[in-house]
């Protein structure tokens, strides 16, 4: 089996229920980062620490890209996801049969880490957001 | 800080030259500039020149301004994506409103057909998680259409229309890479690049160069009896994004615009001319917001209202911008000065903005994953 590799070291976890983001909040002014900040970036503080974000938020925006990423074979759909923590997420979606005209800004959407794509023989596992299915309808 | 003006400005003609050596497009637009001013290089004291895709090449003002028979004076290189032109233009205008020196020139070269993203997008950097994971220039843009059709109820023709306008302008400037009339259908059919963004509202790859030469006011009449006052000039860094919840304003282009006001003693009710940063079609729209020609939510209706156009009360891009006359980055922002110094002398021919006397240049350069942007230029020109 193929090594995995997370895309970025500590910025998420993987559980029998799912993946989540780690995000970081700083403990003085309370302002959240993802990707995690090195010191507050608001306030200069330089105490923050690690703070599990939910899986699920809502969407803010999207779109499809049609030409190729250095990553990513068109079409591909990328979105913001806005997080109840108040912090603003860029990420690919994961759409079912690329079924694109299912997407609208503010549906609430779920983290899923998996992998993302392969490089020199290794998978790079990262994030994605998809849409939340309730009773078979979007 | 003493008064400045821009007393000659020059360009090349903009379009795809891969076998045109880039420092000699430099020099015909030095040489333009030289000649519009009617000044000998030997006057010439400082000289910025900005670049950002350097190839093998180092020390480019150096390059360009030796065989024009500049040299042996203060010469800088720089670039800020973009924003390089904008960034070049205020040195030399720094340099001589604190007195340093009074004339210097402000150069913007770039050759993008032998750069190493020709006919490519900007690939992301090694830390760039969110261009690892896809984020490309027309992505952003797209995803910022998609918000501001959702939040405004505007509609992709608005931004195609933005598209229509700018090549109609680029028709009429003989310096421009496209000379072609499109039309809504035109625009909204051709390929699509990122949702809603299609091929025809990304601005083109493209070969050119700009100058501009600056003088202290006090020293302007040996010159000319008409120089082109600097009312403003203004260079920002970006805000973080986390700071912003409305993404469709940003908040480098407002604070940057209000800071200019600030420093001309005018508002946006005074602004006879724009040419500002339409690499992508929906940016047009959110600038007016921006800039305050409008409230927010209605920059669609402005652009409808034709105000925007040639024969309209605010002219923007009458030069084609970036979409129609084509982007060689970092010559923009100068080429900008220049056609806005035609604009406020009566001399931008056919697609002249009658009467034309306060005029104001934007653009925008850069990505920084944690910020809106990465450096914003404006200037507010008087006659």
């Amino acid at each position: 089996m193929a090594k995995r590799v997370p895309l970025r070291e500590g910025a998420f976890i993987e559980t029998p229920e799912g993946g989540a983001l780690v995000a970081n909040r700083c403990k003085a002014c309370g302002q959240v980062f993802f990707p995690k900040a090195s010191i507050c970036t608001a306030c200069f503080n330089e105490d923050v620490e690690d703070l599990l974000l939910s899986r699920r938020g809502n969407l803010y925006s999207y779109t499809i890209g049609r030409m190729p990423s250095l990553h990513f074979e068109p079409p591909y759909a990328l979105g913001y996801i806005d997080m109840p923590e108040k912090v603003r997420i860029f990420a690919p979606l994961e759409v079912e049969h690329g079924q694109y005209e299912r997407l609208k800004i503010g549906m609430e959407m779920e983290v899923v880490v998996e992998k993302l794509w392969e490089e020199e023989g290794k998978e790079v596992i990262g994030w994605k957001f998809k849409p939340v299915i309730r009773g078979g309808k979007l | 800080m003493r008064e400045v003006a821009v007393i000659g400005v020059g360009q090349s003609i903009f379009g795809k030259m891969p076998e045109k050596p880039i420092f000699e497009l430099g020099q015909e637009a030095v040489r333009a500039a030289l000649k519009d001013a009617a000044i000998s290089p030997k006057e010439i004291q400082v000289a910025y020149l900005s670049r950002l895709y350097l190839g093998e090449s180092a020390v480019n003002a150096q390059n360009v301004l030796a065989d024009v028979g500049i040299r042996y004076i203060e010469m800088v290189n720089c670039e800020n994506a973009c924003a390089g032109g904008s960034t070049a233009f205020r040195g030399v205008w720094k340099d001589i409103a604190s007195g340093l020196y009074d004339v210097g020139i402000a150069i913007g070269i770039e050759s993008m057909t032998t750069s190493p993203i020709a006919h490519k997008m900007i690939p992301p950097g090694k830390d760039d998680l969110e261009g690892l994971l896809g984020l490309t220039m027309p992505a952003f843009f797209g995803l910022l259409a998609h918000r501001y059709i959702e939040q405004y109820g505007a509609k992709v023709e608005d931004f195609a229309r933005v598209s229509v306008k700018n090549h109609h302008h680029g028709c009429l400037n003989p310096f421009s890479q496209y000379k072609k009339e499109f039309t809504v259908e035109e625009i909204l059919n051709s390929r699509m690049i990122s949702d809603p963004i299609t091929l025809l509202q990304c601005c083109p790859n493209t070969d050119g160069a700009a100058a501009a030469i600056l003088c202290s006011m006090d020293k302007v009449r040996t010159y000319t009896s008409a120089p082109i006052k600097v009312a403003a000039s203004v260079l920002l860094s970006g805000n973080y994004k986390y700071l912003q919840d409305d993404m469709l304003f940003s908040d480098i282009g407002s604070k940057a615009a209000k800071m200019a006001y600030e420093m001309a003693g005018i508002g946006p009710e005074d602004i006879d001319v724009i040419e500002l940063h339409d690499a992508f079609a929906p940016e047009e729209v959110f600038r007016y917001e921006e800039f305050g020609l409008c409230a927010r939510g209605e920059g669609a209706q402005l652009l409808n209202s034709g105000a925007t156009e040639l024969g309209g009360k605010i002219p923007v891009n009458p030069s084609g911008g970036l979409l129609s006359l084509g982007h060689p980055l970092s010559a923009s922002g100068v080429r900008q000065v220049a056609e806005l110094t035609w604009q406020l002398r009566g001399q931008a021919g056919a697609r002249q903005v009658p009467n034309a006397k306060v005029a104001f240049a934007h653009m925008l350069g850069g990505t920084v994953p944690s910020l809106d942007a990465g450096a914003c230029g404006i200037e507010i020109f008087t006659r």
